[in-house]
């Protein structure tokens, strides 16, 4: 009876659906079953399996429209595409495979390293910021990949996350803390004012208006946001 | 008069056995639960140096006699803005029984963050679950009675503004106060986090001294958290040594816990568990949104937000001067009718028709009447609009639009309607910048104020220039005025220490503004005005009553002479009237004909048998821009202190002489 039969589901399966889910993520969509067979290159039960494990582990959520990753699976997604990543860097750098063939290789050598080979191979590579199709390399905190931007300089609809506010501001920290705006906070850009004005953001239930000069000490990285220059170059990536 | 916040608030707990504090978000309706609770015998009190009031008063519920304490509206507890400052003050110095927390049912999460504050400092609360009536409508429901579970207080539902469950909400103050429990409530945070609290709770219960009287957890918390005040008080106290120590290993292992900063480690996990509590009890139907919401969108949408404001504000404009100046003319019609006489008499009776009684009567009749003049017209009307302005919610959309002008000049976009209200009476102007945070803001935004032409200077304006030199003179001299305001803004802005603080306000969905805590608000502030502005203006001028009667006056224009003659180029006895207008500035133009008719002869009624065209311009800009009128400078004084006021005065003379001068040598060379 083969339909009784659990697909293996392997470590390095696991962290190539988070990796599948992330990086539709960061090209701004939800992942879908199909993103993880076509990216993983496995088959639809042995996907459909491990995103059944991931889920029991706690590192996928049902988003609303497709597959979505928990903040700890985010963490370990950006842990393998860090990994990926800079497997890629040592095989243009180091070893001088053409980097249009080194993303198959590097998903073979993403699971092998170790944190210690890791932490090596970071320095051997001088600390490098992307990959060699000029994807950003997440740091080994696991943070997500995207780079920070100010909030001043995001449009309205955008979906963002506080990473930071500008550390000399301790007392402004505290205050926007104060109501919710706080590191790690999600928060939607409703409204623009034009010429300069303020942004309306709205997080959980409040709407707030930020001046800009405010807004451009707040630092934030994109949820969900789409950026055109870099969803080709990760194009090329796969 | 404003009390003193700590002497006021040790009176009454020295009058009532019983007090309650109110706390809140701003608008959710705390003020409306204040107004139902309290009548018109209302205390507002300061703290020194902070514009953001306590109000205090005293109600009966039953046959118990009940001191409540009005917090301003704030989200949290803490030292990083005035009104969290104040608030957060109020509550440790009135030490009250317990905390009515009024909670807005539409955002209950971050609603709850202070309530979790105030149960952190171990005082009960007893929860006012606002506008259930608005949550219901949008599809929100929530488990009152969980609520009650979770925080260990009661929850009643309430709609303030038709003034339901507020009966109930009394009584539990009641019942709770009367047979008070130790809080049961052990609301947790994070097992790790809770591990350091409770450690340095231990150690500190057996410290008797403890500020405040704080149960040991609150004072833990606090200390975790950085407060100035109590790390103060540890830095002080007697034998502490081994609470210093332990103080700041604790510190750092809840550093070392998340790798941030413990004051923001304790914010994040109050809103966590604000969250958390919101979700557990929060019963979202389906999403519905209101058309009131949607339409409400219109007034920060660029596109709409812009139009719709500039028909606001001019909407403002015309009611101020259609109906201020209605109400005005109507005023001083009754006046001459009726009081005047009636005051007129006892004086002329007594004393005689001499100099002293005349003067006296300068005072009490013209003086009288020029307060309740400028106050009953331009005061009461602006202040109902500012109510109105505020209570739907539509103030914080003027903000939004406004914020990039504003900001030039280093204010922000709430600084817009103390603007707009000075070209009706720069009195209320001054006295509605309170809205703004800082004293920075303030001062900028007073300067402006007093720069504006109020409606007694426009009067001039349209009186003398319009009528003598055409309306396009009346018009170049408002752009001259504009533009010096302006240039007068982004000139503080650069030279004043410190910079703008910048926006970052709550936008709310529109409410329906009520109207009986709008009159009741209208009535506090038009009574502060008569008591700071009468006794000022009664004075002044009776000084310079004394001073016409007795012909001292006259004295006073050969010393003018080289300024207004010589710099201004306009007659000496113009430039007389320009000082006497400091009692009001239209004024200016009633006495400088009555003063020309003495000096010229009749003839002398028409402006222009003495004066030239250009001369009476530069007239109307320097009495324009020149010190702001007694009343304006009292309110000045009072809100800003006598230093700043007379700082902002001796600018605008300054101000006056330059641009008149400049003005008159741009003139000379049409005339």
């Amino acid at each position: 009876m083969m339909d009784a039969l659990e697909p293996i589901v392997t470590d390095e399966i696991l962290e190539d659906c988070l990796q599948a889910v992330q990086r539709s993520a960061d090209q701004g969509r939800a992942a879908t079953a199909a993103d993880v067979t076509a990216f993983a290159h496995i088959p639809a039960p042995t996907a459909e399996a491990a995103l059944r494990e991931l889920r029991a582990r706690g590192l996928l959520e049902s988003g609303s429209d497709g597959l979505a990753l928990s903040d700890e699976g985010r963490r370990q997604a950006a842990a393998v595409i860090r990994r990926h990543r800079l497997s890629e860097r040592l095989l243009t750098d180091v070893l001088g495979l053409p980097w249009d063939r080194v993303h198959d290789e590097a998903m073979r050598l993403e699971h092998s390293l170790t944190p210690e080979a890791e932490a090596r191979l970071t320095s051997l590579l001088n600390n490098p910021d992307t990959c060699p199709h000029g994807s950003p390399i997440p740091g080994s905190d696991g943070i997500e990949a995207q780079p920070t931007r100010s909030l001043d300089t995001i449009p309205a609809g955008a979906q963002v996350r506080i990473e930071q506010v500008t550390e000399e501001e301790a007392a402004l920290l505290r205050y926007l803390a104060s109501l919710g705006l706080l590191p790690k906070a999600r928060l939607m850009v409703e409204e623009v004012a034009p010429f300069g004005g303020p942004l309306l953001v709205r997080v959980g239930g409040a709407r707030y208006a930020i001046g800009r000069d405010v807004a451009a000490k707040i630092l934030v990285r994109g949820d969900a946001e789409p950026e055109p220059r870099r969803r080709r170059q990760r194009r090329h990536g796969r | 008069m404003a009390l003193s916040c700590h002497g006021a608030l040790k009176e009454l707990r020295a009058d009532v056995k019983l007090s309650v504090a109110l706390a809140g978000n701003p608008n959710v309706g705390k003020s409306s639960i204040f107004n139902r609770l309290t009548g018109l015998g209302v205390a507002t009190a300061n703290y020194p140096g902070k514009t953001v009031e306590v109000q205090l008063a005293v109600t009966r519920f039953g046959n118990q006699r009940i001191g409540v304490i009005d917090l301003p509206g704030t989200y949290a507890l803490g030292g990083v803005s005035e009104d969290q400052w104040v608030a957060r003050q109020a509550l440790l110095d009135g030490a009250p029984d317990a905390v009515i927390l009024v909670l807005d049912a539409t955002n209950l999460a971050r609603n709850l963050y202070l309530g979790l504050q105030v149960l952190d400092l171990g005082i009960p609360l007893v929860v006012a679950l606002n506008v259930v009536d608005q949550a219901e409508a949008r599809g929100i429901r929530i488990d009152a009675e969980r609520l009650a579970e979770i925080l260990g207080s009661p929850v009643i539902p309430t709609v303030a503004t038709r003034g339901s469950g507020l009966d109930t909400v009394m009584a539990e103050v009641v019942r709770r106060t009367s047979h008070p429990t130790p809080l049961r409530v052990r609301l947790r945070y994070s097992e790790d986090v809770e591990a350091v609290i409770g450690k340095l709770e231990r150690a500190l219960t057996a410290r008797r001294d403890r500020p405040h009287g704080l149960p040991p957890r609150a004072v833990a918390i606090l200390l975790l958290e950085g407060d100035p005040e109590f790390t103060a008080w540890l830095a002080d106290a007697p034998d502490a040594d081994d609470l210093r120590r332990l103080r700041e290993d604790l510190t750092e292992t809840l550093r070392d816990l998340r790798g941030e900063d413990p004051a923001l480690l304790l914010t994040r996990e109050r809103h966590g568990l604000a969250g958390i509590i919101a979700s557990e009890v929060e019963y979202r139907r389906r999403r519905r949104i209101l058309l009131a919401d949607r339409l409400w969108q219109f007034t920060t949408a660029p596109a709409t937000g812009l139009p719709l404001l500039a028909l606001a504000l001019a909407g403002i404009f015309a009611f101020l001067f259609v109906v201020g100046d209605w109400l005005s003319v109507g005023f001083g019609a009754l006046w001459t009718a009726y009081a005047s006489p009636a005051i007129r008499w006892p004086f002329v009776t007594v004393l005689g028709d001499n100099a002293l009684s005349r003067a006296l009567l300068w005072g009490f009749d013209a003086g009288i009447n020029a307060a309740l003049a400028i106050g009953i017209p331009y005061v009461l009307t602006f202040y109902f609009l500012l109510a109105l302005l505020e209570d739907t919610g539509y103030m914080n959309a003027v903000a939004f639009l406004t914020d990039r002008v504003m900001h030039k000049m280093g204010l922000h976009g709430r600084a817009v309607i103390p603007l707009v209200a000075a070209a009706g009476c720069n009195v209320p102007a001054i006295l509605g910048t309170r809205v703004l945070g800082t004293m920075r803001e303030r001062i900028i935004a007073s300067t402006l104020i007093v720069l504006t032409p109020c409606s007694a200077r426009t009067a001039v304006i349209l009186g003398a220039v319009s009528a003598t030199a055409g309306w396009p003179w009346a018009l170049a001299v408002y752009g001259v005025t504009a533009l010096v305001a302006l240039g007068t803004g982004i000139g503080l802005d650069r030279f004043l220490p410190g910079s703008g603080t910048g926006l970052v306000m709550e936008m709310f969905p529109f409410r329906r503004p009520m109207l009986l805590p709008m009159v009741k608000r209208t009535w506090t502030h038009f009574r502060e005005f008569v008591v700071v502005a009468a006794p000022i203006v009664v004075g002044g001028s009776i000084v310079l009553g004394g001073l016409y009667e007795t012909g001292l006056l006259w004295a006073l224009a050969a010393p003018l002479r080289p300024i207004m003659e010589g710099w201004l180029g306009i007659p000496a006895v113009a430039g007389l009237t320009l000082i006497v207008a400091v009692l009001r500035k239209e004024l200016a133009l009633q006495l400088l004909v009555t003063l020309a008719i003495a000096q010229y002869g009749p003839q002398a009624s028409n402006l222009l048998s003495f004066m030239q065209p250009n001369q009476i311009v530069v007239y109307a800009i320097v009495n324009t821009l020149y010190v702001p009128c007694v009343a304006t400078l009292s309110i000045l004084a009072r809100e800003l202190g006598w230093r700043r006021a007379s700082l902002i005065s001796t600018f605008t003379v300054v101000l006056a002489l330059l641009v008149g001068g400049a003005a008159r040598g741009i003139l000379s060379l049409y005339h």
